[in-house]
C-alpha cells in the first residue's frame, strides 16, 4: 500500500510543461544540409526527459514504407505489392505506374500530415523499408525525400537508411541514392547458400548477392548492413557458420540476423511447422543464435540489440528510436506511426490506403494522439522494447515515470533469472552485480539498470519479457 | 395441485450411462448367504442346451407408446392380456381408491427388479390395470419424461402409490412401495424393504438373475418379506423362462414353481401378478390402537412445504395437525398435510396402522426426518422406536475445489442446498496450496459422489475440480491412537503410525462363463483375495473376491462392464477394516512437494502409479527456462522420475518498421497464460495439469 501510495505522487510531480530546447531550424526547402543541435545536447535533452513524456516529443525519425517487390518471398507476411518478374527496374526511363502512382500517394500522404506544434524539429533519421524499397528509381525517391524535407525539415547529419536487395539496383543507382543523402544500406543478402534462396523463394541468388556487395563496397557506402535469416529449411549449421563466415569477410559497419518466425498464411506457414523437420529443431535453432552471437562478437561487432550487431559507431539510429520508445512518423502502405503516445497502422491493402490518405487530405482522420496514455500500457512498452536491447532498462527513469512499487515487482519476478544468469543486473558503471546488491543500490537510489544476458537471455526473451508484463498488470 | 409433478419425483438413480454403477448392500453379514451356500452344489452340468444365453444382446428398452409386434415364437401364450372391459372395470374400482379398507384387505409390496429388466413399466402397467391412472396419462407422462431420462442419464420413478384392486368382489388397497433403483443407497432400499410385507421379484426372462438383484432379494428376505417370482418380457425372442426360473430356484432358493410369466409392455400377466399380491403377501397387522409408529422410507425437501415425508404406519393412526415427534432426530413439528400417495399427493383426513402415506409438516431439512427414523405422537410416544435405524456413512471421499475462486461462497451454497435434501452428503472446508479454497466431501459410494458433482455442475453452474476419490483409513499411531484420515495430505508422519487399515468389501460378480477369466485378472490386479467360485448355470458363474474399497473407486465398475463386454454384474458390500501396507506416494515438481497430488497406495503399486503420474506431468506442465524433474516419492526416497527439458529459445522476432503491437499483443498472451497457472516453486503448472492428473489417478488407483 505504501509503494502504491506513493506513485501516484511522483507521477504528478512530474512537470506537465516540460521546457524543451528549441531543436529546429528555419527549414531550408530541398536543403539536407541543415545542421542539427550538438549531439551532447541532444542526449542531455533525452535522458532528462520522462519515459512519461518521452512519446509527446515532436517526432524526428520517419519510417517510410516501399511496398514493391518483385514476388513475394514465403516466410514474407508484409503488406507488399509483387510486380512480377518481367518488370524492369533499372529502366529509368519508364517508370511503372504502379511505382510512380504509389511514390505520389506517399508524397501526398507526408503533406498532408498534421503537425502537432508549429515548430516541428527536422528529421534525424529516414528509413525506407520494404517491400524492395531499391526497386523504386532513385528518381521517386528523391521526390519522397524532398516530401519530407519541405514538411519536417531535415538535419544535415541525418541518418537515411534504406533496404536494398542484391539484383535490383547497380552502381549507378547506388551513386545516385548515395546523392540523395541515402547514407546506411540494409542489404538484404539472408544467406549465401544458393539452395537456401531458392527454398525462401528470394528473387536473387548468391551471384547477386556478391555483386551488390561489391556495389555498395565499391560506391563508398560507409555504414551498411548486411541482413541474414538463421533457421530456414534444409539450413545446416555449417550453412550458417559459413553464411556469418562470408558475412565477417564482406566488412559491413552492421549485421541483422532474423531468426526466422514462421507466420501463419504465408507459404512457411502453410508448409512448416517450427521446429520440425525441414526446419532446424528448437535446439538447433538456439544453437544457431549463439553460433551468430559468438561469431560476431569475436569479429568485432557489438551485440547492441537482440537480433543487431554492429561496429563501434554503427548502431543504427531509426531503430534506436523505437528501442527507446521515441516517437517517430511512418508513411505509406500498412505502416505504423508512434506519435502522442498513439500507435497507428495504416491499411495494408492499397486500395483502402488510398482512400486514407484522401481522407486524411480532407482532415476527417486522425493518426496521432493527444499524449494522454495508460501508463501501465507505457510501461509494458518500454520494458518490452528496453529489454531488446544490451543497454538494457534504464531502472532510474522507469521508477521516475512508473513509480517504485512497479519497479520493485519487475525486480522481484527477475529476482530468480538473475539467480540463473538470464537477466543482468548492471550498476551505474556498467558492472555486473548481483541481485541483492541490485535491489540494494535501488533502494538506495543509486541508478542501477537490467538487460538480458547474450545469448542465453536474449534468448528467452519472450518468456522474460512476459514475466515482466504479468508483474505490470498483474 | 400439480399432479404431473407430483406424480413423478425425480430421483437420481444409476442409468446405462453412468460410469460406474454398483450397488452397495450397507449390512456386513447378510443372513441370506445361507442360501448362496446352498448354490454350491449347482457344480454339476445340467443337460439341457442353453439356446446361447449370453449371446442374447440386451434389447434396447421400447418407448411406453411405441407398438411392437408380438414375437410369436416364444411358446408361451399370452395370459389375460387386458380387454378395454377390464380396463374400464378397473378405472372403476381405481376412482375409489381413497376409501378406507379393513387393515386384512391392505397388501404392502415392493419390487425388486436389476435395471432394465422392466420394473418401471411393469409399475406402469399395474397402475394402469388398477385404474390408478387413466391409460392416456399415463402414455404420455411416460413420453414426457423419457427425454429427461435419456438426457439425464437417471431413472425416474414414482415413490408409492396406492392401488384398489377389486379380488372376489371384495375391493383390497394395495400399496406399491418403489425402493430406489439401485445404489449406493442400499440402506434407503432395506427401510424400504422394511415397510413392505412382500416384493415382486421381477427377473428378465432372457437375461437372469444379476448380481444387484441377488443383493437386494437378500434384504427382502431378511425383512422376512414374502418374494413373488416374476418372469419379465416373455413376449421376447430370447425368453427363456424355464431356464431363468431354474437359476432363481438354485441362486435364490426361491421356490418358482408358481413364478409368473409376464410381459409387462404388452399387458400379458398383470391381473396374475395383482391377485397372487392379494393371495400371497400377508396383510398388515392390525395395531391402530397402539402409540404411532410409523417408518420413513422416503424424504425429500420441497423448496415450498419444507421437507415431504414418505412413511408406512406401523402402530396407530395418524391425522392432519397432529403434533408429531421424529424419535432419532428428537425434533418435532405440527403435521400440515397428511394424505397418501396415488401416485401423486392426495390428502386424506386420516391414516391408519398399515397404510402408507405423506406428511408435510414445514420441515426445514432432510437432517430432521431421516429414512429410516420412526414417527411418533409429541404427546402419546411410542415406547420404542422401529428397529434398523441408521445414521448415514459416508464411505467414499474426495476435495471438490471451483475452478475459479471467486465460486467458492457458491458452491458452499450449492452443498448447503442439496445437504437439505440429502442427509448422507458430508461437507466440511478444505485449503489446497494448489487449488486453494474447496471441500472435502463425503459420499455413500462412488455413484452418490457422482451425481452430487453432476449436479453442482448442471444444476448451480459450477466448474469444479475434484480430486481423486479416497476411502477413510484408520491409522494406528504409535503412541497408542487410532485416526481416521480420508485426506493424504492430513496424513500422519511415517514416524509417528504404527499401520494403516483400510476399508475391505466383499464383491460378487455375476458373469457369463467366457469372462471368468477376465473378471479375475481385474479383481486380482486390485488387489482381490479370492474366495468363491460358484457355478449358477451351466453358463454364468458367480466370482466372489475380498477387495479393498480403496481399489473400487475408481474404474472398476466400468473395467468389469467393459471386460464383459457388458454382461457382467457386481454388488459389493463393506465387510470391515484390514490392515494394509500403504503407504504416502508424494509428487514433487522441480523439488517442491505438489500437495494435491498426494495420494495414499498399497506399496506394490506405488511405481506404477509413480510412473503414471509423472510420465503425465510431463506431458502437461509447460516447459520452463530451466530442466524441471518431476518426481514421483515415498518419503524422502524418489521411486520414479521424468525431467522437463528446458526451452531453448523464445525469442521475439523484429519489430519491423516499429510495428510492436502484434509482438506485444503476443506476448500480452503469454503473460495471461502464466496468470492462469500456479506457481509450484519456481514452476508454473497450469490447472489443467491437475485436473488431468487427477482424473488419471481416478483411472489408474
Amino acid at each position: 500500500m505504501l509503494l502504491k501510495s506513493s506513485f501516484t505522487p511522483l507521477f504528478i510531480a512530474i512537470p506537465t510543461k516540460h521546457k524543451l530546447p528549441n531543436l529546429s531550424l528555419p527549414t531550408v526547402s530541398k536543403s539536407f544540409t541543415q545542421q542539427c543541435p550538438p549531439t551532447v545536447r541532444q542526449n542531455a535533452t533525452l535522458n532528462t526527459t520522462s519515459l512519461l513524456l518521452l512519446h509527446k516529443l515532436p517526432p524526428t525519425s520517419a519510417y517510410v514504407h516501399l511496398p514493391f517487390c518483385r514476388k513475394r518471398c514465403h516466410y514474407c507476411d508484409f503488406p507488399i505489392i509483387a510486380l512480377g518478374s518481367s518488370s524492369s527496374t533499372l529502366n529509368k526511363n519508364n517508370d511503372d505506374p504502379r511505382i510512380s502512382n504509389y511514390v505520389e500517394t506517399l508524397c501526398r500522404e507526408i503533406k498532408a500530415t498534421n503537425l502537432n506544434s508549429s515548430n516541428n524539429p527536422p528529421l534525424k533519421t529516414v528509413f525506407f523499408g520494404g517491400g524492395t524499397p531499391s526497386l523504386v528509381p532513385p528518381r521517386l525517391i528523391s521526390s519522397v525525400l524532398d516530401a519530407l524535407s519541405s514538411k519536417f525539415g531535415m538535419c544535415g547529419n541525418a541518418e537515411i537508411s534504406m533496404e536494398m536487395d542484391p539484383g535490383t539496383f547497380d552502381a549507378v543507382a547506388m551513386k545516385q541514392l548515395m546523392n540523395l543523402g541515402v547514407n546506411r544500406v540494409s542489404l538484404g543478402v539472408q544467406a549465401f547458400q544458393h539452395e537456401l534462396l531458392k527454398a525462401c523463394g528470394r528473387a536473387h541468388g548468391v551471384h547477386e548477392v556478391y555483386e551488390a556487395v561489391e556495389i555498395v563496397k565499391s560506391c563508398g557506402v560507409e555504414n551498411w548492413s548486411v541482413d541474414l535469416i538463421s533457421s530456414l529449411p534444409h539450413q545446416t549449421p555449417s550453412m550458417w557458420e559459413e553464411s556469418l563466415q562470408l558475412t565477417v569477410r564482406a566488412q559491413p559497419t552492421h549485421v541483422s540476423v532474423y531468426d526466422l518466425q514462421v507466420e501463419q498464411d504465408t507459404k512457411f506457414g502453410v508448409l512448416y511447422s517450427p521446429g520440425e523437420f525441414p526446419l532446424p529443431s528448437e535446439n538447433q535453432s538456439a544453437e544457431f543464435y549463439r553460433t551468430a552471437s559468438r561469431t560476431l562478437r569475436d569479429a568485432g561487432y557489438d551485440h547492441y540489440e537482440i537480433s543487431s550487431y554492429s561496429k563501434s559507431g554503427y548502431r543504427c539510429k531509426h531503430n534506436t528510436t523505437y528501442w527507446k520508445n521515441k516517437p517517430f512518423y511512418a508513411f505509406g502502405l500498412g505502416s505504423a506511426s508512434y506519435i502522442g503516445g498513439v500507435r497507428f497502422s495504416r491499411p495494408r491493402r492499397l486500395k483502402e490506403y488510398m482512400d486514407y490518405v484522401q481522407n486524411l487530405e480532407n482532415g476527417v482522420v486522425k493518426c496521432t494522439g493527444d499524449g494522454i496514455i495508460d501508463s501501465k500500457d507505457l510501461a509494458t512498452d518500454v520494458v518490452m522494447l528496453s529489454l531488446r536491447t544490451a543497454d538494457g532498462l534504464d531502472m532510474k527513469y522507469f521508477r521516475e515515470a512508473f513509480g517504485d512499487s512497479l519497479m520493485f515487482s519487475i525486480c522481484e519476478v527477475y529476482r530468480s533469472h538473475v539467480e540463473s544468469g538470464h537477466i543482468i543486473c548492471l550498476d551505474e558503471q556498467g558492472r555486473n552485480v548481483s541481485a541483492n546488491e541490485f535491489i540494494s543500490l535501488l533502494s538506495d537510489e543509486k541508478v542501477g539498470y537490467i538487460r538480458l544476458s547474450d545469448p542465453d537471455g536474449f534468448l528467452l526473451s519472450n518468456e522474460l519479457i512476459s514475466l515482466a508484463f504479468g508483474a505490470i498488470a498483474p | 395441485m400439480a399432479a404431473t409433478a407430483d406424480f413423478c419425483r425425480i430421483k437420481l438413480a444409476l442409468s446405462e450411462s453412468s460410469p460406474s454403477r454398483c450397488s452397495h448392500a450397507a449390512n456386513f453379514t447378510r443372513p441370506g448367504f445361507f442360501s448362496l451356500n446352498k448354490t454350491e452344489l449347482q457344480f454339476h452340468r445340467r443337460n439341457y442346451l442353453s439356446t446361447g444365453e449370453a449371446d442374447v444382446l440386451r434389447h434396447k428398452r421400447r418407448r411406453g407408446l411405441r407398438a411392437c409386434c408380438q414375437a410369436a415364437g416364444t411358446g408361451v401364450q399370452p395370459k389375460n392380456a387386458p380387454s378395454d372391459k377390464d380396463l374400464e372395470l378397473a378405472a372403476r374400482a381405481g376412482k375409489d381408491r381413497l376409501l378406507k379398507v379393513p387393515s386384512s384387505r391392505i397388501r404392502n409390496f415392493s419390487i425388486i427388479a436389476h435395471i432394465d429388466h422392466g420394473k418401471s413399466t411393469l409399475a406402469d402397467k399395474l397402475l394402469q390395470m388398477t385404474g390408478t391412472v387413466e391409460s392416456r396419462e399415463m402414455k404420455e407422462q411416460f413420453l414426457d419424461n423419457m427425454d429427461l431420462e435419456r438426457e439425464r442419464g437417471i431413472t425416474i420413478k414414482l415413490q408409492a402409490a396406492r392401488m384398489r384392486f377389486m379380488y372376489n368382489n371384495e375391493p383390497y388397497c394395495l400399496n406399491l412401495i418403489d425402493t430406489p433403483g439401485h445404489v449406493d443407497f442400499s440402506y434407503e432400499v432395506s427401510r424400504s424393504l422394511a415397510a413392505c410385507e412382500g416384493a415382486l421379484l421381477v427377473v428378465d426372462a432372457s437375461q437372469g438373475v444379476e448380481a444387484q438383484t441377488l443383493a437386494n432379494v437378500y434384504l427382502a428376505l431378511e425383512n422376512n418379506l414374502e418374494i413373488i417370482p416374476v418372469l419379465n418380457k416373455i413376449d421376447l425372442p430370447g425368453a427363456e423362462p424355464e431356464r431363468v426360473c431354474r437359476e432363481i430356484e438354485e441362486v435364490v432358493g426361491l421356490d418358482c414353481s408358481d413364478a409368473i410369466y409376464c410381459s409387462a409392455k404388452e399387458g400379458i400377466g398383470i391381473n396374475e401378478i395383482l391377485s397372487a399380491i392379494v393371495q400371497k403377501i400377508p396383510p398388515p397387522q392390525d395395531t391402530a390402537e397402539r402409540p404411532l409408529r410409523a417408518l420413513i422410507f422416503d424424504s425429500y425437501y420441497d423448496a415450498y412445504r419444507g421437507v415431504i415425508v414418505y412413511f408406512r404406519l406401523i402402530d396407530g393412526t395418524i391425522k392432519k395437525g397432529d403434533r408429531i415427534l421424529f424419535m432419532a432426530s428428537g425434533k418435532d413439528y405440527y403435521a400440515d398435510e397428511v394424505g397418501v400417495l396415488s401416485p401423486n399427493q392426495l390428502q386424506v383426513d386420516q391414516l391408519y396402522a398399515g397404510e402408507v402415506g405423506y406428511l408435510s409438516a414445514s420441515i426445514r431439512s432432510v437432517a430432521d426426518a431421516r429414512v429410516g427414523d420412526t414417527i411418533t405422537h409429541y404427546s402419546r410416544k411410542a415406547e420404542e422406536s422401529l428397529p434398523g435405524y441408521k445414521e448415514a456413512t459416508p464411505m467414499v471421499f474426495c476435495g471438490l475445489f471451483p475452478i475459479d475462486a471467486d465460486q467458492f461462497h457458491e458452491l458452499r451454497d450449492a452443498l448447503e442446498k442439496l445437504q437439505l435434501n440429502d442427509a448422507a452428503l458430508k461437507f466440511e472446508p478444505e485449503t489446497s496450496s494448489a487449488m486453494g479454497f474447496g471441500f472435502r466431501c463425503g459420499f455413500l459410494g462412488l455413484l452418490h459422489m457422482e451425481i452430487v458433482q453432476e449436479r453442482l455442475e448442471r444444476e448451480y453452474n459450477l466448474s469444479l475440480i475434484t480430486t481423486a476419490p479416497s476411502v477413510v483409513y484408520k491409522v494406528n499411531c504409535v503412541n497408542g491412537d487410532t485416526v481416521e484420515c480420508s485426506n493424504p495430505s492430513l496424513l500422519p508422519e511415517p514416524g509417528s503410525r504404527r499401520s494403516i487399515e483400510e476399508p475391505f468389501v466383499k464383491i460378487e460378480m455375476l458373469t457369463p462363463k467366457d469372462y471368468i477369466g477376465a473378471l479375475m485378472e481385474l479383481a486380482q490386479d486390485r488387489r482381490g483375495d479370492f474366495k468363491e467360485i460358484k457355478f449358477i448355470t451351466e453358463n454364468r458363474a458367480s466370482i466372489i473376491y475380498e477387495l479393498p474399497l480403496a481399489e473400487m473407486v475408481g474404474d472398476f465398475f466400468d473395467q468389469l462392464k467393459s471386460r464383459s463386454k457388458g454382461y457382467a454384474s457386481m454388488e459389493y458390500s463393506v465387510i470391515g477394516y484390514k490392515e494394509s501396507d500403504l503407504i504416502k506416494l508424494d509428487i514433487q515438481i522441480n523439488g517442491d512437494p505438489v500437495e494435491p497430488l498426494s495420494t495414499i497406495v498399497h506399496k506394490d503399486k506405488a511405481y506404477a502409479i509413480g510412473r503414471a503420474l509423472t510420465q503425465k506431468l510431463k506431458e502437461l506442465i509447460p516447459r520452463q527456462m530451466f530442466k524441471v524433474p518431476i518426481q514421483a516419492c515415498i518419503g524422502s526416497k524418489v521411486i520414479a522420475s521424468e525431467a522437463l527439458s528446458a526451452i531453448r529459445k523464445d525469442v521475439l522476432a523484429k519489430c519491423y518498421g516499429g510495428d510492436i503491437t502484434r509482438k506485444k499483443k503476443l506476448l500480452r498472451k503469454q503473460a495471461e497464460g502464466k496468470k492462469r497457472m500456479k506457481a509450484i516453486g519456481r514452476v508454473d503448472v497450469p490447472q489443467e495439469a491437475f485436473m488431468a492428473v487427477l482424473k488419471l489417478e481416478k483411472e489408474v488407483l
